[in-house]
């Protein structure tokens, strides 16, 4: 076991006892639970890399022999891992270098695709990241209609074996849109035009998939009737990435046709219109990039701002993510997304929730993830301010399974190396 | 059928009457013979817009007008026809007959850069080709020559739509068979599209305005220089700016760009335009051109699917309400207008005019729009355009009167030369008759229209055996006797040709079984047919019919023009989030606020801004009086700032934002392009942004000019222009500018590796310095260079650089550059690597503005860090936060915010990155950036501390306007609804009239960033 010494770089506010890492003790915690509770003054036990218990300070006993590290947390704050679904993070490093870039198979329809095995955990991107709170990101493929298989990382370990939280959690679906639109170099002329052929295509796919999941003697192999079998036994969910209306609606039926157990849509702009359906269905929502510009002129300005709020008030499960331009990067901003959402309508701990707990019950790893509470694998961090602000954010500890993790970044590094050379 | 139709037309044609005298052209045999002199009288006569005759007489002589009126004697010579029932209308004019390119004056030559590949003493760039004369070797087309005569046009004006200066139109008659030049080199067409010219430049609206001035000041030059070679194009355009000048647009704000040109040389313009230049409202009072709008009107929307429904902007729909009345709104502004046609199907004219009259024109209005006022734009309205004596015998003749009724075209006069459209059918057939044929009694209806009459046979006769079930034939016995005749009967095609009528019907149930034809001849005093008939079983036979009955007289129905309840409110701008009045300024007190100074007190509690005509006029904790007029807001527990300051921004501009296809452009100027009706200036305004820089994007070393606007929500594009700011540029660095992202085709415009980015600086600046010892020089035949004049400007340091920047070595580079020639670079911005050359950053004296914590989008940003803010203004560097970005740009706030997180600035030093620190960038402190009694309105409330995640937009207020007040955005979101649902019932109703519909597409609108090429917004991932 390494010992992460680093912490000590932030730890002239830390009281810190480093005497092994396997039983670590947090103390003076004020913790955010991540289920929307909070525990003022709590300290934390984690054990073999999960969390042992949650407890009031004031009536805790610390009996120092059970411990290998003690940490006073001075009532910093302590939040569960962050998390970024729908993320490219780890398989891009730089949008503009082909070389750097493994998130887009050719071909349409691809669900044996991984993005698993391509997720580079020595990312520099990725430890820019992690330092703002986000330590699980779902790594996912992009491109055709079928993107491939997403799995969910930690955003740090030696290799994809070690770091992966989830293998193969869902298939990622980019459903046609139902409206064409005019756009570069591309002028359709009419709405719908091709609509029901691909969806009929989509459909032909999954009749093809199922009968293949439900025959006895299957004479072949085939990958991707192999990698879909999952949808069918519910060990897989389906990511529909829609944002329309008529999108949702067919995908709600669509769902319903094939029996999919875990639909799930990613993106979602028009979700507020529906949601009482969504919410019949059982279909969670990946909300579209909090801070993104309305998709149409009349539309309110603040309306993807808010659009966390109108779901959590119709009852629909939603989590946040980042899905679009330079995602990867700007998954680092993920804590701040939530902030947005709670200065429109959600409150503190409904939106740290939407980053995590609930992220995690969409993905199907909420047994283990997503919260600060008994049982659960300590992905966890401490902010020396409120996360959520920009100005406070302030990293200053990282539990990942259990693990210290550095702190230091390429970023910071020469934020180092130049102040030294003015003298600063 | 086909051919007795057919028949009918050729021979109607040589009795055809022409008043033409002298032909050039030798005859082959005896020439055709003339009428000298015609009268067609009885005819309701439209003479000119303010004449008509209701009954009256026009007399025409060699091919004029000889006399018009309702009752004169006459002359004896005169052929006379009797015109009675119909009208005459003089012929419309088209002055907007775009064409296809016929030919190409000049073979354009495929290119990255900028060879012509013409041969011959034309202008380098094939988009300026105001030589191209239309007459030569040009005939009319005819089958567009039918289908504008079909809408009532005997005249046009051709031009070739294709290009910059597009050459001249030329003025045909549209005389069948005959091609009649009638004045050649006639207007001088221009617009601000490339058109099919494939050299690369201009690429951008922009680069086009540029382009066009720098042909108008090389056209100046070339008239005045003593030694030069000879150009044709530019003594053409000389040439043409004598005349006559139609300038085509696409959409409204162009004219306001073209008359910034016309004012600048000294040119009066006339616009064919879009159908939308009522929308420029209050702008139109300046303006003196004449303006050819289209009878076209937008189509409505199919609107029965909710779904799609919604996705129609407000705008479009208020377009498609108030496009009607586009003509009625410019008159009431006092502007000429001359309607087009172009685009428009022939059976959809007349509609189209109804629904454009009925906004409150009279038959008049439209009748000058169509005849006189192209006629004076084409320089023909001596001749025509009128049916006054000695005006040219040009005018169409109707069945009826088509500004009341559903009318055709029956004869078009072209040069007093008759062209017989369509012959009336004469004699009525319709009726009922009593028929006899073959020893059998039949019945014969002929009903539909006179022109194609339907008919139906039918005889009555006993029923066959009674049916078996008891319970039926009860109910049988129940009808009246009558109903128990059975009736047969078949249906016929009826021909009717004057009074010849062939009849034929197929039967199974009358004693002729299968097909049978009856030919006659109609006496239309007794009402009886008599003639032949072929039966079935191949014998001839006699056979007669009487007329029993007449047919109802047909109604002719009168052309149901529903009163449309039509509001004809401008918003400003014309759309969602539009206000119902320009925006005015108020007098604001705002009490109670933590204050943000941005000056020596820092942040104030409880304390007090006053703004009053536009300035701020008390700014503190102290005591203060409330002006009369003020509404007071209080502010308890609330922020109040200046306005932020977006230092690179691309928003707002309208077709295209890199003019990169030159490795220097500093002639365009976004200050041309500003788009004051797009929604992200709404948007910014809902984060508190004021003021922005919009810069050209970063696609050559040397960009284009910048424009430094308010984000005035509501105005015209030059209002929003800061008057008096200082001049701008974009410069560029790095990957963007050689290229390096932008795929294997783009290998050739030099510079492709930072080692040439260095001298075309170099070069660049050299020639600037000739250029000003050539104007000393020669200061009155120096040929003006746009591009260099904006260098030029540099050098003198009257224009100030923005230069694009990531990676220090060319960063460094630069500055060399600007110091060896004896200039200082402005701001750098991007500026990612400004960390690492800090020291000499200070030393030269640029500033920064950067990205807060953006980078991985690209190789050149691998160092980028997002400490980079708060460092250099640690270093005593003017630095700012910038947005790059439509979308970042409305929580600047947000970003100015990761600057204490990120190197740990104060609070109230990130919030100057953001206000204060753009300002001084922008030298624009003395008014902007800090509360402080004397400087501009401009003034943000917001709910919490700005740099909170929670702070929400209140209020924002530029020069003393609210433009952004968060409670009124709430009531507009409900106003848009209703407002949406009121049109698109309307559009339902039209729709359930008759109206044509089409399916709505939305359309994307994209997002500018600094690498975006060519006009239209990409949706490509951005690589800034």
């Amino acid at each position: 076991m390494i010992k992460h010494i680093s912490i000590i770089l932030f730890s002239f506010f830390l009281s810190v006892q480093i005497v092994g890492q396997g039983n670590i003790l947090l103390n003076h915690a004020s913790v955010h639970v991540g289920n929307g509770e909070v525990v003022n003054d709590a300290v934390v036990g984690v054990v073999n890399g999960r969390i042992k218990f949650v407890r009031n300070a004031l009536v805790y006993t610390i009996r120092k022999k059970e411990w290998d590290t003690i940490i006073d947390l001075k009532h910093q704050n302590l939040y569960p891992g962050f998390v970024a679904p729908s993320s490219t993070l780890g398989l891009t490093e730089i949008d503009a270098v082909r070389a750097s870039n493994d998130f887009e198979e050719i071909g349409e329809f691809n669900p044996h695709i991984r993005a698993l095995i391509a997720y580079n955990v020595e990312s520099t991107v990725i430890s820019t990241v992690r330092t703002n709170g986000v330590l699980l990101a779902q790594s996912s493929p992009r491109g055709g209609t079928i993107s491939g298989s997403s799995s969910v990382m930690h955003l740090g370990g030696w290799n994809w074996e070690d770091a992966v939280a989830k293998k193969d959690d869902g298939i990622h679906i980019n459903w046609p849109r139902s409206l064409k639109r005019e756009r570069w170099g591309e002028r359709t002329k009419k709405a719908n035009k091709d609509y029901r052929e691909q969806k009929a295509e989509i459909e032909a796919f999954f009749e093809a998939a199922k009968n293949y999941h439900e025959s006895v003697s299957k004479q072949k192999t085939d990958l991707r009737f192999l990698a879909m079998q999952g949808l069918f036994t519910g060990k897989k969910r389906l990511y529909f990435h829609a944002h329309e209306i008529q999108q949702m609606l067919d995908i709600i039926e669509f769902s319903k046709k094939f029996g999919i157990k875990y639909p799930v849509i990613v993106g979602g702009y028009e979700s507020y219109l529906i949601a009482e359906r969504l919410r019949d269905a059982g279909i969670p929502v990946m909300i579209q990039r909090v801070h993104s510009l309305p998709m149409r002129e009349d539309d309110p300005v603040d309306l993807p701002y808010r659009l966390p709020a109108i779901l959590k008030e119709k009852g629909v499960l939603f989590c946040l993510q980042n899905e679009g331009d330079m995602e990867a990067m700007n998954a680092r901003n993920i804590p701040f997304l939530a902030g947005t959402a709670h200065a429109y309508g959600l409150s503190q701990e409904e939106a740290i929730r939407a980053i995590s707990l609930d992220a995690c019950k969409i993905m199907g790893i909420d047994e283990d993830y997503g919260s600060i509470e008994q049982g659960k694998v300590a992905t966890l961090f401490v902010s020396d301010g409120n996360a959520l602000e920009m100005k406070e954010n302030k990293v200053t500890m990282i539990l990942m399974n259990g693990q210290f993790i550095d702190l230091n970044n390429h970023q910071l590094e020469l934020y180092k190396k130049y102040r030294k050379k003015y003298g600063l | 059928m086909k051919i007795a139709r057919h028949f009918a037309y050729s021979f109607l044609f040589l009795v055809s009457f022409s008043t033409q005298s002298q032909t050039l052209e030798p005859y082959n045999g005896t020439p055709p013979s003339k009428t000298e002199m015609i009268a067609l009288k009885n005819a309701r006569i439209y003479v000119s817009p303010d004449r008509v005759i209701e009954k009256g007489t026009i007399l025409i002589k060699d091919r004029r007008v000889f006399k018009v009126g309702p009752l004169f004697p006459i002359p004896k010579e005169a052929l006379v026809l009797d015109y009675s029932g119909k009208t005459i209308i003089p012929g419309f004019i088209e002055c907007n007959a775009p064409i296809d390119s016929p030919k190409t004056g000049r073979t354009p030559m495929q290119g990255q850069q900028s060879k012509n590949g013409a041969v011959g003493s034309y202008y380098w760039n094939t988009a300026i080709h105001p030589e191209f004369d239309l007459s030569q070797d040009y005939a009319f087309d005819e089958k567009k020559s039918k289908e504008l005569k079909e809408k009532g046009f005997i005249v046009v004006g051709a031009y070739e739509a294709n290009g910059i200066a597009r050459g001249y139109s030329s003025v045909f008659a549209l005389e069948k068979g005959q091609n009649n030049l009638l004045r050649e080199n006639a207007v001088a067409h221009f617009s601000f599209s490339k058109g099919h010219s494939n050299q690369a430049y201009p690429s951008s609206l922009m680069g086009s305005i540029a382009l066009l001035r720098q042909a108008l000041y090389d056209a100046k030059w070339y008239d005045n220089a003593e030694d030069r070679e000879n150009n044709l194009s530019l003594a053409a355009l000389n040439k043409q700016l004598k005349g006559t000048i139609l300038f085509e647009i696409r959409e409204k704000q162009e004219i306001l760009r073209a008359e910034k040109i016309a004012r600048e040389f000294n040119l009066q313009f006339n616009y064919i335009t879009s159908g939308d230049s009522y929308q420029l409202g209050d702008d139109l009072e300046q303006l003196k051109s004449t303006l050819v709008i289209p009878v076209k009107l937008p189509e409505a929307y199919e609107t029965n699917d909710p779904y799609v429904a919604r996705e129609i902007p407000l705008g479009e729909l208020k377009h498609w309400e108030m496009a009607p009345c586009n003509m009625y709104l410019l008159s009431q502004k006092g502007i000429t207008v001359a309607l087009s046609s172009a685009d428009l199907k022939a059976k959809d004219f007349w509609s189209s005019l109804q629904n454009i009259r009925s906004c409150g024109l009279t038959e008049g209005d439209i009748l000058k729009a169509l005849t006189e006022t192209p006629a004076k734009l084409l320089g023909i309205e001596k001749d025509y355009g009128s049916l006054e004596k000695n005006m040219i015998a040009n005018f169409v003749v109707y069945d009826e009167n088509p500004f009341d009724k559903k009318a055709e075209v029956l004869e078009c006069w072209t040069n007093g030369k008759q062209e017989i459209f369509k012959r009336p059918q004469t004699v009525d057939v319709r009726g009922t008759y009593n028929l006899i044929i073959d020893n059998e009694y039949l019945q014969l209806e002929i009903s539909g229209s006179l022109e194609k009459p339907k008919g139906k046979l039918s005889k009555k006769t006993t029923p066959s055996p009674a049916p078996t079930k008891k319970r039926s034939l009860r109910s049988l016995r129940k009808k009246p006797i009558d109903e128990l005749k059975q009736e047969i009967s078949a249906n016929c095609e009826i021909s009717v040709n004057d009074r010849d009528l062939s009849i034929q019907f197929f039967s199974s149930d009358f004693k002729w079984k299968g097909s049978n034809s009856l030919h006659g001849k109609i006496s239309t005093k007794l009402g009886v047919i008599e003639g032949d008939a072929l039966l079935a079983d191949g014998q001839w036979v006699k056979w007669s019919a009487v007329k029993s009955q007449k047919a109802a007289k047909e109604k002719k129905e009168k052309e149901e023009h529903p009163e449309v309840e039509r509001q004809l409110n401008l918003s400003y701008p014309n759309m969602a989030y539009g206000f119902s009045s320009k925006p005015q300024q108020e007098t604001v007190v705002i009490k109670n606020a933590t204050l943000w100074t941005n000056e020596k007190d820092g942040i104030v509690s409880n304390g007090t801004v006053i703004i009053q005509n536009g300035k701020i006029t008390f700014a503190g904790a102290g005591n203060y009086v409330v002006p009369r007029d003020a509404t007071v807001y209080d502010a308890k527990g609330k922020h109040v700032t200046s306005g932020i300051i977006d230092e690179h921004s691309h928003i707002a501009i309208k077709r295209g934002v890199n003019e990169g296809t030159q490795a220097i452009s500093a002639e365009v100027s976004i200050g041309d392009v500003v788009d004051p009706e797009d929604i992200d200036i709404y948007r910014q305004l809902s984060g508190g942004v004021t003021a922005a820089q919009l810069l050209h994007g970063s696609a050559n070393p040397i960009g284009g000019q910048s424009a430094l606007i308010k984000l005035k929500w509501g105005h015209n594009a030059n209002e929003m222009l800061i008057p008096d700011a200082d001049k701008f540029i974009k410069f560029a660095l790095g990957e963007n500018v050689k290229q390096t992202n932008w795929g294997d085709a783009f290998r050739n415009r030099f510079p492709q590796t930072r080692m040439g980015v260095e001298q075309v600086y170099y070069d660049a600046f050299s020639r600037a310095r000739q250029y000003e010892e050539e104007k000393k020089k020669h200061p009155g035949s120096y040929r003006v260079d746009l591009e260099l004049e904006a260098l030029a400007e540099i050098l003198n340091k009257k224009r100030f650089i923005t230069c694009h920047s990531y990676i220090q070595s060319e960063i460094n580079m630069l500055m060399k550059v600007a110091d060896s020639m004896g200039f200082t670079l402005n701001t750098f911005t991007h500026i990612l690597e400004g960390y690492k050359v800090a020291d000499k950053m200070k030393k030269h004296g640029a500033g920064a503005s950067t990205f807060s914590d953006w980078w991985a989008y690209k190789y050149e940003v691998n160092d980028a860090i997002p400490y980079n803010a708060a460092l250099l203004n640690e270093m005593g560097i003017v630095t700012a936060l910038n947005s790059d970005d439509a979308e970042m740009g409305r929580r600047l706030n947000q970003e100015a915010a990761k600057a204490v997180k990120y190197g740990g600035a104060s609070e109230e030093d990130a919030w100057k990155m953001v206000t204060l620190n753009p300002a001084k960038l922008l030298h624009l402190d003395q008014r902007m950036g800090s509360l402080k009694a004397g400087k501009d309105g401009d003034i943000v409330l917001w709910s919490h501390n700005p740099l909170s995640i929670e702070a929400r937009v209140e209020m924002t207020i530029v020069d003393g306007e609210i433009l952004f007040d968060a409670k009124r955005d709430e009531k507009m979101r409900q106003e848009i609804a209703l407002e949406k649902a009121r049109i698109i019932s309307l559009m339902k109703q039209a729709a359930e009239k008759g109206a044509r519909t089409k399916i709505y597409t939305p359309k994307s609108k994209g997002h500018f960033h600094c690498n975006t090429l060519g006009e239209d917004a990409s949706h490509e991932e951005n690589q800034h």
